[in-house]
């Protein structure tokens, strides 16, 4: 567990005033909210450090034994002995840990954790910003990622997952595409008194596994002909994602030249029986080691065509 | 409409601690939808994750209607240019 420096995240030194406090919490906190950053981990990660710093900093108490034992938290249980004491003696102590100056705000946190520096240094308890946070409703909407091979969603299929300990069955159709989301209604945390459930949304990390391109529901292929396959004119058999698929190929067949499979591609997303298209290019093979037999007899062609 | 999905606004007010015309607000910037059913507003449950962002974004940092209205259509601008560009990624895909 490291040392988190509360006056650095606020961009702040050590004499800064509550007020310069309150100003650089604020300043941060627009840049980092996290209803204004949809999606983005890290402006959340950050948002929550600086709102427990906030915690730390707004509050004399918290403050006073964070810059006395900050770096060396560890004595902060020896801290804690003292003030017992002294407020035992009757000094003036200091009161709990409860009454910060509360100015923190309520973001839509995934995970409501302090960092383990601050349990450690200030106990579970010890936030404040349990007291001021929002009254809730609808339930905590969850996000997950997916991560499936390109040859997997082919077909629609059943998966199960496990969000926050609960087993999910879910349908994924075919078809679906790299980075996409899909909310799933209802499967995120309990509605609290009478709300609606949150949702699941689920993001695909799609990985290719295959020798297919894809955009969308269209597959691109590469596949090798020989010289006089190219030339002549004849039969391949290539790869298609469904199994083999035998090609006629045109006399006199460039290079780089296109062919398309209709109806040979991916399946379109949440339209059943639908394919796109396969898309072939021909990349025309020269021989090589040739022998003196076949060097004569091309160098022959070469003086017909010149 | 299916009633089951619907959300008394009287419900919300409570619940959220907002006053009547900050829901009311909202749905005249288009920012939520609000249903009539006999007399009795509701809410449907689809826009309440909407509702309860702007609520924050209006709480924490102190934004009024208008700057939610902004805000709201800054952030769509923002999700169509991230599809945008997820889009073009898996395109690029073809070239690599």
């Amino acid at each position: 567990m490291e040392f988190i420096d509360y006056y650095k995240l606020l961009e702040l030194d050590k004499s800064a005033s509550q007020a310069d406090i309150k100003k650089a919490y604020r300043k941060l906190a627009r840049k980092y909210h996290p209803d204004l950053h949809p999606n983005d981990k890290e402006a959340q990660a950050r948002f929550q450090q600086i709102n427990e710093a906030n915690e730390v900093l707004s509050d004399p108490e918290k403050r006073k034994k964070y810059d006395e034992y900050g770096k060396d938290w560890k004595h902060a249980e020896q801290f804690e002995e003292a003030r017992k004491q002294q407020s035992a003696a009757g000094g003036s102590g200091f009161g709990g840990f409860g009454g910060g100056q509360g100015y923190t705000y309520s973001g839509n946190f995934e995970d409501d954790t302090f960092s383990d520096f601050f349990e450690q240094m200030f106990g579970g308890g010890a936030r404040t910003r349990g007291a001021g946070r929002r009254p809730q409703f609808k339930g905590q909407d969850f996000n997950a990622e997916l991560q499936l091979n390109l040859s997997d969603i082919y077909t629609s299929q059943k998966q199960t997952l496990t969000i926050n300990g609960k087993n999910i069955r879910l349908t994924i159709p075919a078809g679906v595409e790299n980075g996409q989301t899909i909310k799933i209604k209802g499967h995120g945390a309990p509605g609290i008194q009478g709300g609606p459930k949150g949702d699941l949304f689920l993001t695909f990390n799609i990985v290719n596994d295959t020798k297919f391109k894809r955009e969308k529901e269209n597959l691109y292929s590469t596949e090798e002909i020989d010289l006089y396959t190219a030339l002549l004119g004849g039969e391949v058999t290539v790869d298609t994602f469904s199994g083999k698929a035998k090609l006629k190929v045109k006399p006199e067949t460039q290079p780089g030249t296109k062919v398309k499979l209709k109806g040979k591609g991916f399946p379109k997303y949440k339209k059943e029986g639908q394919y796109g298209d396969l898309y072939i290019t021909y990349k025309v093979k020269m021989p090589t080691r040739l022998s003196e037999k076949e060097k004569e007899l091309f160098r022959q062609l070469q003086k017909l065509r010149s | 409409m299916n009633l089951d999905e619907l959300i008394p606004a009287e419900k919300i007010c409570t619940q959220y601690q907002v006053e009547h015309t900050f829901i009311h607000s909202l749905h005249e910037s288009g920012l939520i939808e609000i249903v009539t059913v006999e007399e009795t507003q509701y809410v449907h449950c689809d826009h309440l994750r909407n509702f309860e962002k702007m609520m924050r974004l209006h709480r924490d940092l102190h934004i009024n209607i208008e700057g939610l209205e902004a805000v709201q259509q800054l952030l769509d601008q923002v999700q169509q240019l991230q599809q945008q560009n997820q889009k073009l990624r898996n395109r690029l895909n073809l070239y690599e």
